[in-house]
């Protein structure tokens, strides 16, 4: 660029004849790049499409290749993934199992004994009831060891475990058992009974209910009718058998000065046959029942 | 009776009640009603308050039973002030079962009590678990009963346990122990080696209700689950080196203490008459015939938990000593030790 600036400014060519022959020079080996350069241009090609075609050839075997690869592995991974699949169901399965013998297990205490095995021996759980009503729990931890023995417990102090054990516990793990069961089932059942005539039946009560820790000595002043004029009757019930829930004896009395009248009299022993018969609290419905109808014989 | 005892014996109860639990302890008592103490000022200082008290108390003629049956409440609110000692009946074989009637029980200790001393005071406050706590004032056969230093008996029915205060007129207690063992239908009583000021606690030992965790199928968390006290959190830069014995140390206390919480309990005492023994052959006292007479005391604000934190603390070797883990299990907390 700089020549032709040069020439065409000046007209005359600058730096002289040595600077001339540089510019002839310049072009003669320009031109002869240029005859040259389709050789190259040619040797190179040629070269290149060689290349390109061996790369070719290269990409098509390594392309089969894959395929062939792919091809197996997919075969492979349809029979892995299915072996996965019912792996994951039979997993799910189990799962399934361990959970339903759980709760089977949990729900064994409504049997009324059921046990779980610890590290020591097994660890025993009485659950009572009355009347369908489920009550407390109570847990014996038993140590299998000669002799047999108990490591910790719940069973309240007033139910005379010691005694039980002491003719039970070496001989008859079974009959211990079954006896304690129905020492704290017979128990809680008096319990359950003294409990409602406490609350439900409040209005019929004179006065507080006498108990003790076992439930086993009842006393307590009522009334058959709470709003009506019958007579106040005291009530003394014991239960001898600490293995039942109703009254080995029964003394209904009259707290009066005056004496009973004949209709009064057989009232009285038919209360007293009442609380033989029937738990507590039931005694005290049908009085409620008695009651309301009374009332209904009143309206009509 | 006369009012003038009661009335001393409620004034100097009114003022041993905290100002922040006087209403409390003057609804339980629900000798005063709702309008007599809305017409008491309960900001005023405390020796104005305790005089309008008092002379509300006076107005309502409070007895000398009402008295006690305050003294008895603040007892109740207070039971720690006390210290507690336990005694144990038992019945003789083949005994009927216990039909306990707590009218009779009461008729009966009081009589037994009235028929010795003719002097004494005794009253009764049935509480929860139908138990009943005595207040007994003693007298002489001259003197009139001491109101401010009455012995107190908590018994819980159908049960060979009674506690009561330790009173300073040790002379009294064999008839107080009669007086229960007949009043409940025993035969004999006897005194345990337990002590403490904290009656919950001694009740939790001898009723064996401390340890009231136990593995059922419902339990979500299994037992042996718990963290060793090795925070997995720490830096990782620290190792236990002796990992193993820790977890060891661990598993020995969890056995023996449990995971519940431990009944209270301020001393453990031993006393000792034993032989000196040593491994070195000769000294003067391993020829000594006599055993040696010594005390030894542990006291604590909470003796137990000390205990089951020596050797987890690394202070005392795993497993600790059986005559000190044996406290609750035995129900002492007296030990005499004597060469066998």
């Amino acid at each position: 660029m700089e020549l032709a600036n040069t020439l065409s400014q000046d007209g005359e060519s600058r730096g002289g004849v040595l600077a001339h022959l540089e510019r002839l020079e310049t072009q003669v080996s320009r031109s002869r790049k240029k005859m040259e350069e389709p050789q190259s241009a040619q040797a190179e090609e040629s070269a290149l499409g060689t290349r390109i075609h061996e790369l070719r050839r290269l990409r098509d075997k390594l392309r089969a290749e894959v395929k062939q690869h792919q091809a197996s592995v997919k075969a492979s991974t349809t029979n892995v993934e299915s072996d996965q699949t019912s792996e994951i169901t039979e997993q799910e399965s189990l799962k399934r199992k361990r959970e339903n013998v759980k709760a089977i297990l949990q729900a064994y205490r409504f049997t009324g004994i059921s046990g779980k095995l610890t590290s020591r021996g097994a660890c025993v759980c009485i659950s009572t009831a009355f009347e369908g009503n489920l009550l407390g729990s109570y847990f014996v931890d038993l140590v299998m060891r000669k002799p047999l023995q108990i490591h910790h417990h719940s069973i309240p102090v007033f139910i005379p475990l010691e005694e039980i054990s002491a003719k039970y516990l070496q001989t008859n793990v079974q009959h211990f058992l079954f006896t304690l069961c129905e020492y704290l089932n017979a128990y809680s059942g008096r319990k359950y009974q003294a409990d409602r005539l406490q609350s439900d039946f409040e209005a019929f009560l004179a006065g507080p209910l006498q108990r003790n820790s076992l439930c086993n000595l009842l006393s307590f002043t009522y009334k058959a009718e709470p709003e009506g004029q019958s007579f106040p009757f005291c009530a003394r019930l014991l239960y001898k058998d600490l293995t039942t829930t109703l009254p080995t004896d029964v003394t209904v009395t009259y707290q009066g000065t005056d004496a009973l009248s004949t209709t009064q009299e057989e009232q009285r022993a038919a209360h007293e046959n009442l609380f033989f018969t029937k738990p507590l609290h039931q005694v005290f419905t049908s009085f409620a029942r008695k009651g309301d109808k009374l009332d209904m014989s009143l309206v009509s | 009776m006369r009012r003038e005892p009661a009335g001393d014996v409620v004034r100097r109860t009114i003022l041993k009640i905290p100002l922040t639990e006087m209403m409390t302890i003057l609804k339980t008592w629900n000798f005063l009603s709702e309008n007599q103490l809305q017409t008491v000022n309960f900001r005023q200082r405390k020796e104005s308050l305790v005089q309008d008290l008092v002379l509300l108390c006076e107005e309502n003629r409070a007895s000398l039973n009402d008295a006690a049956l305050l003294d008895i409440i603040y007892t109740q609110f207070h039971r720690h002030q006390k210290v507690w000692d336990v005694f144990q009946m038992s019945k003789g074989p083949g005994e009927d079962t216990d039909l306990f009637d707590m009218e009779q029980f009461k008729s009966s200790f009081k009589k037994i009590l009235k028929r010795a001393l003719k002097n004494v005071t005794v009253s009764f406050r049935d509480a929860e678990e139908n138990a009943v706590w005595i207040r007994i004032a003693w007298g002489t056969q001259y003197r009139k009963p001491n109101q401010y230093k009455p012995a107190y008996v908590v018994y819980y029915s159908q049960t060979p346990y009674a506690f009561t205060s330790s009173s300073q007129l040790k002379s009294n207690l064999p008839l107080l122990g009669q007086a229960l063992t007949v009043a409940s239908k025993h035969h004999q009583i006897v005194k345990m080696d337990l002590r403490s000021r904290y009656l919950d606690s001694l009740k939790a030992i001898v009723f064996k209700q401390y340890n009231q965790t136990f593995e059922t199928h419902n339990s979500t968390t299994p037992l042996q689950e718990r963290s060793l006290g090795l925070d997995i959190n720490m830096d990782s830069r620290i190792i236990h080196e002796n990992k193993t014995e820790k977890e060891r140390v661990q598993r020995v206390t969890q056995e023996i203490f449990g995971d519940y919480p431990q009944p209270r309990l301020e001393f453990a005492q031993y006393k000792l008459e034993t032989k000196f023994k040593s491994d070195l052959n000769g000294g003067i006292l391993a020829e000594r015939e006599e055993p040696l007479r010594c005390l030894v005391k542990f006291s604590s604000p909470h003796l137990l938990e000390a205990l089951k934190s020596l050797a987890p603390a690394g202070i005392a070797d795993a497993p600790l000593s059986p005559l000190l883990t044996c406290i609750p299990n035995k129900g002492m907390n007296y030990f005499k030790i004597r060469d066998k």
